[in-house]
Formats: C-alpha cells, sequence, structure tokens
C-alpha cells in the first residue's frame, strides 16, 4: 500500500472490460473476475476428481483418492448441517445450501489472497445473496402452508391481548432477516480486511519496529480465515434454519 | 466507503452475482453433486454388502467351529474310553500272570517238599538197614553166632 491510501481502497471496483447492454452498465470489474475465479475453482474442486469416477464393484476403485476424500469432506459437511437443522425433508434445498455456502466460502478464502479482491465485501453482493435466500423461503413457506404460512407470525400460547403488540414485532424481525443475514457478512469482511490494511500501514510506518505490527498481522491473518470460513458456515445454516421455518413454522 | 459511493456498479455487480451464481447451482445440482452422490452410494452398497456378506461368513464360521468341537469331544471320549479299556486289560494281564507265577511257584515249593521228604525216608531207612547190619556183624562176631541165626 502506497503512503496515505486509503485503506477501504482495496474494496474499489476497477472494472476491466467495459460493457454496455441496454443502456445498463455491467462492465466486466475485479469483483466479477474473482467471482468467476471463485466459480470455477468449486466447480473444478467439486466436479473433477469424479469426472472418472466408474461403475465397478472392485475394491481398489473404491478407495478415494485425495481430491475426492477433500470434495466429500465439502459434501458431508453441508449434509450433516442440512440433516441437523431441517432434517429429512432438508434434502431437496441440498444444492442451494452447498452453492451458498461454497460460493461465499471461497469467495471469502480467495479474498485473503493479497492483491484479490473480496466480492462478500460489497453490501450489494451480501445483500442480493440474502433477498435471493429471504424470498426463496417466504415462497417456500406460502408454497408448502399457503395462507396458513401467516400463523407464523403469531406465537401459539400467547395471550390474545398481548398479539397487536408482538405480530407486528415479529413481522418486523422477520423482514428484517435479509438485513441482518447480508449486514453480518459485509461487516465482518469489512472490518477483517480494513483492520488487516491498517495494520499493514503501521509496518511501513514505523521502520524496525514494524516487525510488531507486522506479527499481529499474521496472527490476524489466521483468524480472518477462521472468519472466512465462520461466515459462510453462519450464512449456510441461518439458510438452514430459514428454510426449517419456511417448513415447519412454529 | 466504496461500497456505498461506486454507486454505478451495482448493477454491473448485481449481474455478474447472478450470472456466477445461477451457473455454479445449475451446475452443482445436474451434474456434480449426482456424481458425487452417485460415488458415496456406490461405496456405501459395497460397504454394506460386504458386511451382509460378513455376517453369512461369521455364522459359517460359527457352524463350523460348533462342529469341530463337537467332533473334539466326541474324540476326547473316545480316546479317554480306549484309554481305560487298555489300562483295565493290562491290569487284568498282569493279575492272571502274578496268580499264575504264584501258582507254579506254589507247586515247585511242594514237589521239592516231597522229595526231600522221600529222600529223607530212604536216606533213614538205608541207615537202618546198615545199622541193623553192622549191630549183626558185631553180635555174630561177639556170640559166634552165625549171622543168618541173628533175627534183630
Amino acid at each position: 500500500m502506497a503512503k496515505g491510501e486509503s485503506p477501504l481502497k482495496q474494496f474499489e471496483i476497477q472494472p476491466i472490460v467495459d460493457i454496455n447492454f441496454l443502456g445498463f452498465d455491467i462492465s466486466f470489474t475485479n469483483s466479477a473476475l474473482w467471482m468467476t475465479i471463485t466459480t470455477a475453482f468449486i466447480l473444478i474442486f467439486f466436479t473433477v476428481p469424479f469426472l472418472k469416477a466408474k461403475k465397478t464393484n472392485s475394491v481398489s476403485d473404491l478407495y478415494p483418492t485425495r481430491m475426492q476424500v477433500a470434495a466429500e469432506l465439502g459434501f458431508n459437511f453441508i449434509n450433516s448441517l442440512l440433516a441437523d437443522t431441517v432434517g429429512k425433508e432438508g434434502k431437496k434445498y441440498f444444492p442451494l445450501v452447498f452453492t451458498l455456502f461454497m460460493f461465499i466460502l471461497f469467495g471469502n478464502l480467495f479474498g485473503m489472497i493479497p492483491y484479490s479482491f473480496t466480492f462478500t465485501s460489497h453490501i450489494i453482493v451480501t445483500l442480493a445473496l440474502a433477498m435471493g435466500v429471504f424470498i426463496f423461503v417466504t415462497v417456500l413457506g406460502f408454497v408448502k402452508h399457503g395462507v396458513k404460512f401467516f400463523s407464523f407470525f403469531v406465537i401459539p400460547g400467547l395471550p390474545v391481548y398481548m398479539l397487536p403488540l408482538l405480530i407486528p414485532i415479529e413481522i418486523i424481525s422477520y423482514l428484517s432477516r435479509p438485513i441482518s443475514l447480508s449486514v453480518r457478512l459485509f461487516a465482518n469482511m469489512l472490518a477483517g480486511h480494513t483492520l488487516l490494511k491498517v495494520f499493514a500501514g503501521f509496518v511501513s510506518a514505523l521502520g524496525f519496529f514494524g516487525i510488531l505490527p507486522l506479527v499481529f498481522i499474521i496472527a490476524l491473518t489466521g483468524l480472518e480465515i477462521l472468519i472466512a470460513f465462520l461466515q459462510a458456515y453462519v450464512f449456510a445454516i441461518l439458510t438452514c434454519l430459514y428454510i426449517n421455518d419456511a417448513l415447519h413454522l412454529h | 466507503m466504496p461500497q456505498l459511493e461506486q454507486v454505478e456498479f451495482f448493477i454491473s455487480q448485481l449481474f455478474w452475482l447472478g450470472v456466477f451464481f445461477v451457473i455454479l447451482f445449475t451446475v452443482l445440482t445436474y451434474i456434480t453433486l449426482p456424481k458425487i452422490r452417485a460415488f458415496l452410494n456406490q461405496r456405501d452398497d459395497f460397504v454394506k454388502s460386504h458386511i451382509s456378506k460378513q455376517d453369512e461368513l461369521i455364522k459359517k464360521a460359527e457352524s463350523i467351529i460348533e462342529n469341530y468341537e463337537a467332533k473334539l469331544t466326541e474324540a476326547k471320549n473316545q480316546a479317554s474310553q480306549i484309554i481305560n479299556d487298555a489300562k483295565d486289560k493290562a491290569l487284568k494281564e498282569s493279575e492272571g500272570l502274578i496268580k499264575a507265577t504264584e501258582e507254579k511257584i506254589q507247586h515247585e515249593i511242594k514237589q521239592t517238599e516231597e522229595r526231600v521228604a522221600k529222600e529223607k525216608d530212604t536216606a533213614i531207612s538205608e541207615l537202618n538197614d546198615q545199622l541193623k547190619d553192622s549191630a549183626t556183624n558185631f553180635l555174630s562176631k561177639v556170640t559166634n553166632i552165625e549171622k543168618g541165626n541173628i533175627n534183630l
């Protein structure tokens, strides 16, 4: 980072290829580039190890390769996550949760590479993902329960005179789901990356004593990688919980 | 903050997010995940079939062990019976032998005793005869009576 550069400069969108479609600016930017890399990586990582899988019954063909074990790990992780929160009915929504988790996870992780770009640090991206989940879950609730879905806002076993107070609260909490979901991810990414950049500025500013913030940055990078995983996990598990709510109401 | 200032790129970001998310979702749903699931299922089936096979083999092994143990106890019983028979036979034989030997010894003792008694008798009668002879001789000499006339 050059001196005097803002720690927020890393979040700037830079167009790589200017594209204009029907008056809309859909330029291919650095954000889009890292989405491409993330998508390509996920597809390669999870598809290629299984391309050669033959239908045989000899034991040696059933030994998973290292790459297959790694891919299975992700598969089983989301599988058990969905089974624990939603149960057997959750299998239908496995691809959605899997895609969300992997997209956010590798978006976060690739963002940790120096000079890369973290597309999950943009509120518009996380909000779009969260709104997608929110709309999907709401539609799912109405499809499954019809008008009965509104009973979701009525907590059972409550005295009637409390309802006028609690129904609006429930509705507000429901509507704020996409905001909390998106802001949580966005703010974590923003804060982590900003903190890293600020301390990176100290390294050059302090001269010899810059070794202290450097050590701190190394530790912080480890923490950020943990947070990258954690936030993807939180996003995925909340999606699972919302799906569970939509399927089972209360 | 670029996230809120660069409004002109919102549509671009949304567009590319949509494009890549849909691509990712579609390929994962229709190609990748079924492949992984098929692979895992194949392995599970293999393991399950082997577990059932294993159960069968264990049952077989157990029956074989039972069979073996039954045969083993039978063989042991037979062996002990044979040993007992042999012991009895040996005991009887040795008893018979001892009896026969004792009888033989007794018999020999008796014979020897009889022979000794006979010899004793003949010896005594001979001695008597000699005594008689010498007494007759002595008397005939003393009395001058002929030997034939002396009757002791």
